[in-house]
């Protein structure tokens, strides 16, 4: 059997991505990585944030330049390597968020510049809407062409964005987390449309966090980690704890954090349920203690979050900030209630990006700042400003800077100062390290850490386990809305493989 | 993929507001004087707003593809204080050049075509925003019609000339009174026909499209984007030309005043007639609801003896109240969106509330 | 850390754009034109600039929040009407001349009416825009022809010749030899000054211009700061209307008109960026000073009055498209200095 897979291997070889290597300044992003794509295979690509994926894929689109390596391509070697001169060798790939022209139909998007005339040169929309009718059935697509794409589901414009890349010429399509905003039927709808296309002889690169939906959809997966590719394998030969334990590798704690957990309880959680979000949600956190919470996209995490910060409804159920009943309708009463929230999305909702480092460290202290006739206290301002810039350690050439001239990591620093300076007795942080450096990363968890040994109650929401792990007294897992695990570090069951495995929804016997 | 069964008539009635707001207004004034109907009336009410039409199809043109174009109403201008130089003598106020009403046809929208290159070439090659621009090329062109005119207004066109703005093309005769049919009237009906011919049934009428609704998307599928931007300005400028013309022509005059300060009732036109600021939206054929629900208020409220000074007051809440509906129609379908992608979870169902508004 | 001299003196010559603009524009006028500079030529300029200079402050902070009000020019037309018709005796129109109503009130009860009746406007645009989700520019469009044609309406067309003296005071007295306006306008650009960079309120109209969705998390209301910066808006336009009735003396009917546009450019080219979050109001009232001393200029270098407008224009788009590449410059700075603060972070 091994015999006959290595033939197959070999004359069936679409893609051949060999040696390649991409270094960022201070960050080796892709090391000597191979990766190659059968004809006609879904090939699931899974590893965490920052291991590599994003990067060797970009060298696959032309829009990275590798340092080294070859992409060989149905046998032709891609040099010079564009966005179009990989569209070209039939190399497609389907964003998240997917770039349609909204306002129009769905005949229009996909014929799109070059509409059928009739013999006056004038576009003849019902060969239009034929044309494209047939094509889509072609494909086994049943979608209204008359229909505007603003109408259309998530997965069925996902679906429509593969049709259009395949009229294209497409060969190899990669698909990039095309289930995290869909239901179970969409995800049916959409997994039967790919192994449709998979047996007219079309390959995917799936990414995906779902580790089930890669066991559910794909013939082989490749798993990456820090900008390596760690193995292949075909999927009947492995399973999902095989497949953590390779995304995880050795399981070296990258920090490791004394507790602070005092006794007294500061936030409390009870039986807090939200239509469509989140359901039967009891959690409480003591002072001092960090406590990290995980799930995939859709698992009812970042709702959570936002409800408990007022940006979003709260739903049924009771919260408490020190035992005083807590049901936020704004920001303005979280902050006031003495809970605050870094966003996942800084850009979005963290800063305002053309303002300087100075009036976005105190936006959430206003109040405080002000003496007579609303006028603000400049001199407390720079105090306080300067105060967190040491505290903090960010890096700016001073507070006047506009925060967008700032990096990654100093940026969420001056979120975080935005947070601490009101004091906040209870504080959530949501994906606090995603994208930024490594440096920042510790400076991060110190900051955390100094919060915490000063009373505050921290959640933190993250799907870096691992660092977690280093951080937290415990850890709570959600799953389809639900609070379905917790592991503390007393119980010191806190196994990377094992919280991987509860939050793809898998049971895990550690409980027992 | 469970998807609200479409209220079809709801949405016919949306899609289709200009029309129903058009048809009330009509029926309204049918009913409020017994003369909104006579034949004389009918036939005056695209006459009057033939410029104003011409005016409202430049910014739809632009509106299709997300962009502004102020500066039309002064091109209206700019173009009708030429054209009058260069036509009649100079006891009459002009340049005493005399040319031929068709060359001065000619050049006057070559004219306009360059002022709309101009702008088009501004806005994406060199990156300034196009209001902005518009704006300020809104200045220089009234300025320069002041610059140019010799003060007072000029009159007295060769006859070929006012046909187009001012021609009878047929009277038809009957006991109400005559029905004229004039030339600018059918010249604005013919010049939304082939609007909507060139931007529903031709490859660049659709780029247009395609580019308003996202500009980068229709790069992607290989539109030169900047090119039809451009091409859509000297549209615009063309189409302001002929209000130009017509204008004069109807008046059988220009003053530098020509067209001033018509831009914002341009704009409620088109938005009314289902364009979007935004662009990708609406077509040619609502524009010209727009214009005709315009005109109509117009000519109603003159014939009810309601000063013509309320004609603005009535556009402008008009067009609230039409902007109101939109936002409404946006709630709505967020919340059906709401409600579907609910149903199709079963987690959280204690929490009665459902809707996030 | 020190970023090369070359990037900071065109990063500081981008920033303050309109002052170097405007210093070269006095030195230029004032070598070549005679009496320029002299003082009764300043107060001429500052008196020309002061209604202009009155409606940008409110359309800066429109623009500061992200917003734009087009509206302002149309509560300028109908404050004027109404002041002039609450005030002025009743008597037949004829000759395309009116009286008022003939209830003749006070002026002490006519303007503050007026300067309610204009933040009353502005409310409504604000809370239409935030609360019913309408869209600003198609609102405060729709709302300029309805107030321009309430005035229009109103007035049936015709000018209201002879407002009292005390209402003309803000517009056409004067204090110690200085107008009354000049003083009044200059106050209020230095309030709105220390309003936008002290107080609370100027600091949430920037960081809801900038960001939105983070003001809300940072614990702000953006509908309560948008519908307040309307009412100011509407406020100011109504101020605007006060002080242009009462230096003609005379209601016009279509009094104002046209003035959006140029309230809008001389605030942009002062640096209030219409993207939001960006400028100051000393910078608008800089494009102020420039757009009144190219008026006053053209005047007296006897350019033809009636080319004064389109050179006007000019200059306005040749300020464009300066602007144009400035943002383009610092289109391309920025990631490079964010690079730079990353090498500095990481070292």
């Amino acid at each position: 059997m091994a015999e006959a897979r290595k033939t197959r291997e070999s004359d069936a070889v679409l893609l051949d991505m060999r040696g390649i290597s991409k270094a960022y300044p201070g960050v080796q992003a892709l090391e000597e990585a191979d990766f190659a794509v059968r004809r006609g295979e879904i090939h699931g690509l899974v590893g965490k944030n920052g291991a590599g994926k994003s990067t060797l894929m970009g060298v696959l689109m032309g829009i990275r330049d590798a340092d080294s390596g070859s992409v060989v391509m149905d046998g032709q070697e891609l040099v010079d390597a564009s966005p179009q001169t990989m569209l070209d060798a039939g190399i497609s790939y389907v964003p998240q968020h997917i770039n349609l022209l909204n306002t129009l139909t769905v005949a229009e998007n996909i014929l799109v510049g070059a509409l059928p005339k009739n013999r006056f040169g004038l576009v003849d929309w019902k060969t239009t809407y034929a044309d494209s009718q047939e094509r889509l059935s072609r494909l086994g697509l049943r979608l209204d062409v008359r229909q505007l794409v603003e109408g259309l589901s998530v997965a069925e414009r996902t679906m429509l964005a593969i049709a259009k890349a395949l009229f294209n010429n497409a060969r190899l399509i990669i698909l990039d987390e095309p289930t995290a905003a869909l239901s179970r039927v969409d995800i049916d709808l959409l997994f039967g449309f790919v192994r449709a296309q998979q047996e007219q002889g079309v390959a995917f690169i799936y990414i995906s966090h779902h580790l089930e939906e890669v066991f559910e959809i794909c013939d082989r997966v490749t798993v990456m980690r820090d900008g390596r590719i760690v193995g292949t394998r075909e999927i009947e030969d492995i399973d999902v704890p095989v497949l953590i334990h390779m995304m995880v590798g050795g399981g070296v704690k990258e920090y490791e954090r004394e507790s602070t957990a005092g006794a007294q309880v500061a936030f409390e959680v009870r039986d807090l349920s939200r239509r469509g979000a989140y359901e039967d949600v009891s959690f409480a956190l003591r002072q001092g203690e960090v406590v990290g919470v995980s799930g995939l996209q859709g698992s009812g995490v970042d709702e959570l979050a936002q409800g408990l910060f007022g940006l979003e409804r709260m739903g049924a159920g009771e919260a408490f900030v020190d035992g005083a009943a807590y049901r936020p309708d704004s920001p303005r009463a979280a902050f006031e209630a003495g809970v605050a929230y870094l966003p996942q999305d800084r850009h979005r909702y963290g800063l305002a990006p053309l303002r300087s480092v100075r009036e976005n460290v105190t936006y959430s202290v206003l109040d405080r700042l002000v003496g007579r006739l609303g006028v603000l206290m400049r001199k407390d301002e720079q105090a306080l400003t300067e105060e967190y810039i040491a505290k903090l350690g960010i890096v700016t050439p001073g507070p006047e800077q506009q925060t967008l001239l700032l990096s990654g990591g100093n940026q969420q620093k001056v979120v975080f100062a935005k947070l601490a300076a009101t004091k906040p007795k209870v504080l959530i942080l949501h994906e606090p390290t995603q994208g930024v450096d490594v440096q920042a990363k510790v400076d991060i968890f110190n900051i955390i850490n100094d919060l915490s040994a000063q009373g505050v109650a921290i959640m933190i929401i993250s799907s870096e386990v691992r660092e977690l792990i280093g951080l937290c007294d415990r850890i709570l897992v959600m799953y389809a809305g639900r609070v379905t695990h917790e592991f503390s570090r007393a119980a010191a069951d806190m196994k990377p493989e094992d919280i991987l495995l509860a939050i793809e929804g898998g049971a895990v016997d550690a409980d027992a | 993929m469970k998807r609200a069964e479409p209220n079809r008539l709801a949405a016919l009635m949306v899609d289709n507001l200009i029309w129903l707001f058009v048809l009330a207004a009509f029926i309204a004034f049918s009913l409020l004087s017994d003369r909104f109907l006579s034949p004389y009336n009918l036939g005056n009410i695209l006459l009057r707003s033939a410029a104003f039409g011409m005016l409202v199809l430049s910014q739809a043109y632009t509106f299709i593809t997300g962009n502004f174009d102020l500066s039309v109403e002064s091109t209206l201008g700019l173009t009708a204080m030429f054209a009058a130089l260069m036509l009649v003598t100079t006891e009459a106020g002009g340049l005493g050049w005399q040319l031929h009403p068709l060359l001065v046809i000619l050049l006057m929208l070559v004219l306009g075509g360059l002022i709309g290159l101009f702008n088009g070439v501004l806005i994406t090659k060199v990156g300034v925003n196009n209001l902005l621009v518009t704006i300020a090329m809104l200045f220089v062109l009234r300025g320069a019609t002041y610059g140019i005119s010799p003060g007072t207004s000029i009159s007295f066109f060769p006859k070929e000339f006012t046909w187009l703005g001012g021609g009878t093309l047929t009277r038809i005769v009957t006991d109400n009174g005559n029905f004229v049919l004039s030339v600018a009237g059918i010249f604005v009906i013919l010049a939304f026909l082939v609007g909507h011919i060139h931007t529903r049934y031709t490859q660049f009428g659709r780029n247009m499209y395609a580019v308003g609704a996202d500009a980068d998307a229709a790069r992607a599928a290989g539109i030169n984007v900047d090119r039809v931007v451009i091409i859509v300005y000297i549209i615009a400028g063309v189409c302001a030309a002929f209000a130009g013309l017509l204008q004069a022509g109807r008046l059988n005059a220009a003053t530098p005043t020509l067209g001033a300060n018509l831009i914002f009732a341009v704009h409620g036109a088109a938005i009314i007639g289902g364009m979007s600021i935004y662009g990708g939206r609406g077509n040619i054929i609502g524009a010209f609801g727009g214009v005709l629900l315009w005109s109509i208020l117009d000519t109603g409220l003159n014939i009810m003896g309601v000063s013509p000074f309320w004609i603005d007051v009535s556009r402008g809440l008009l067009l609230l109240f039409a902007v109101l509906l939109d936002a409404l129609r946006v709630r709505y379908q967020h919340n059906v969106q709401l409600r579907l992608a609910l149903a199709d979870t079963s987690v959280g169902l204690k929490d009665k509330g459902h809707s996030d508004g | 850390m020190r970023m090369p001299e070359r990037h900071d003196l065109l990063e500081f010559l981008s920033r303050h754009f309109i002052w170097v603009v405007l210093a070269f524009t006095v030195v230029i006028f004032g070598l070549t034109i005679n009496g320029y500079l002299g003082l009764a030529n300043i107060a001429n300029i500052l008196i020309t600039g002061s209604v202009l200079g009155v409606m940008v402050i409110g359309q800066a902070l429109c623009l500061m929040a992200r917003k734009l009000d087009l509206s302002a020019e149309g509560t300028v037309s109908l404050v004027a009407v109404v002041a002039a018709w609450l005030m002025l005796p009743y008597r037949e129109t004829d000759l395309a001349q009116a009286g008022g109503l003939g209830v003749e009130l006070d002026p002490l009860i006519v303007i503050p009416f007026i300067l309610l009746l204009g933040a009353f406007i502005g409310f409504l645009n604000g809370f239409m825009i935030m609360k019913l989700n309408m869209n600003f520019f198609i609102v405060t469009l729709a709302m300029q022809l309805v107030l321009r044609g309430l005035a229009l309406a109103i007035s049936e067309g015709a000018i209201m010749p002879g407002t009292p003296a005390a209402f003309n005071w803000l517009g056409g007295g004067r204090v110690a030899g200085i107008p009354v306006s000049v003083i009044a306008t200059i106050g209020l650009y230095l309030v709105f000054g220390f309003v936008m960079s002290r107080m609370q309120f100027g600091r949430k109209v920037y960081a809801v211009g900038a960001n939105e969705d983070a003001a809300r998390a940072s614990g702000f209301s953006p509908a309560r700061t948008v519908i307040l910066v309307y009412t100011v808006s509407g406020f100011l336009a109504a101020l605007a209307g006060w002080m242009l009735l009462g230096r003609l003396e005379t209601s016009v009917p279509n009094l104002g008109i046209g003035l959006t546009l140029n309230v809008v450019a001389a605030a942009v080219i002062g640096g209030v960026s219409l993207k939001g979050g960006e400028g100051s109001i000393i910078g608008a009232f800089a494009g102020v000073l420039f757009l009144a001393m190219v008026n006053n200029a053209l005047n007296l270098m006897n350019v033809d009055p009636l080319w004064v407008n389109a050179v006007r224009g000019l200059i306005i788009l040749v300020a464009l498209i300066i602007d144009a590449q400035k943002s383009r410059y610092r289109g391309r700075a920025a990631p490079q200095a964010s690079a730079d603060a990353q090498k500095a972070a990481a070292s």
